[in-house]
């Protein structure tokens, strides 16, 4: 490969870069308009960064939830991260450990998603993977900066209608995933039994019991239509 | 403390260590096999459980299909989601038709 390492990472953040940017203005935007201060729309990005979890933060702080279902629903939502850094680890095996605790910060869900497929052609080297990861990040950051600095003077009609990028936002992580029978169920009876809480007055609760007998039911699922698979000769 | 602030210090920190931790376990011990499937269904497990209320209640009542701007431009946004996988496509469909169905 020709070129510096800084140079490939920064062509490989491209097309993460180019989706941040527009997507941190709406949270921007957003949150400001919302109600809540500038300064701490930006602090979300730089401490949380992960899309889904910081709409859904400023979404669930908007409704005035319980900070203590606020803080659980959301670390739950990022609960799949654990999943990224399990499946990456492996390649991380000859890294100092400082490193790894630096490159694990920009560990979002593009990032996995881009690296998981590059790692497997290439150990990363921590220039590269330092560059790729906050490249990304800085995007992100400066994307909610100037969000929030038009905030206030985007129209109601316009940050209505922007409202509805946290739904596509997760219509697009779930079918950007694995799109199997069982992971489907897990998705169905994940939303079933939110909709049956959110009934019953259980509040977010729903989404805690949602998300962890939906994936029971989906690995469930996939274990019996494995096994099935098996006896057909 | 603003319960805002105490909240994204508290997220960001849970996120953090989520993403180092695993990352720093993965590359020393691996996972049993049941374990790591399992993780591999938290996460449309839990967008399934957010997206489910957010698409069909309209706080505690069900709203009719008609009255439903939400459910409505969900199903154009899922088309373009499931078929481009590309996730700034998907949200700018999303809001555009989300903007036309509300102002119809």
């Amino acid at each position: 490969m020709s070129g510096s390492p800084v140079k490939a990472a920064l062509q490989d953040s491209l097309p993460i870069v180019t989706a941040y940017f527009p997507i941190a203005v709406t949270f921007g935007v957003l949150s400001v308009a919302g109600g809540i201060a500038w300064w701490m729309t930006i602090l979300i990005s730089v401490c949380v960064y992960a899309g889904g979890a910081q709409f859904m933060l400023v979404g669930l702080v908007l409704s005035n939830s319980s900070p203590l279902s606020t803080v659980i629903t959301v670390l739950l939502v990022n609960l799949r991260h654990f999943l990224y850094g399990t499946t990456l680890g492996p390649s991380f095996r000859q890294w100092t450990e400082r490193h790894k605790w630096i490159a694990a910060f920009g560990l979002t869900d593009e990032v996995f998603a881009v690296s998981s497929t590059r790692l497997r052609e290439k150990e990363p080297t921590p220039v590269y993977q330092f560059a790729f990861v906050f490249a990304c990040y800085a995007s992100w950051v400066s994307g909610t900066v100037a969000g929030a600095g038009i905030g206030q003077a985007v129209p109601t009609s316009v940050s209505q209608a922007l409202g509805f990028a946290l739904p596509a936002l997760f219509l697009a992580l779930l079918f950007l995933g694995e799109r199997t029978l069982a992971h489907l169920i897990a998705a169905l009876s994940g939303a079933l039994l939110a909709i049956a809480a959110t009934l019953l007055h259980a509040g977010s609760t729903g989404i805690v019991i949602g998300a962890l007998v939906g994936a029971t039911l989906g690995l469930l699922v996939r274990e019996y239509s494995g096994k099935l698979r098996q006896k057909v000769p | 403390m603003p319960p805002v602030l105490f909240e994204t210090l508290l997220i960001g920190a849970g996120t953090y260590l989520i993403r180092a931790g695993s990352l720093s376990l993965g590359s020393r011990a691996s996972w049993p096999e049941w374990a790591r499937k399992w993780l591999s269904f938290v996460t449309p497990a839990v967008l399934g459980a957010l997206l489910g209320p957010m698409l069909l209640l309209n706080g505690d009542h069900w709203p009719s299909i008609t009255h439903n701007p939400t459910l409505l431009a969900a199903l154009p946004t899922a088309a373009v989601a499931w078929i481009s996988r590309h996730l700034l496509l998907t949200v700018v469909v999303g809001v555009v038709c989300f903007a036309l169905i509300v102002h119809i």
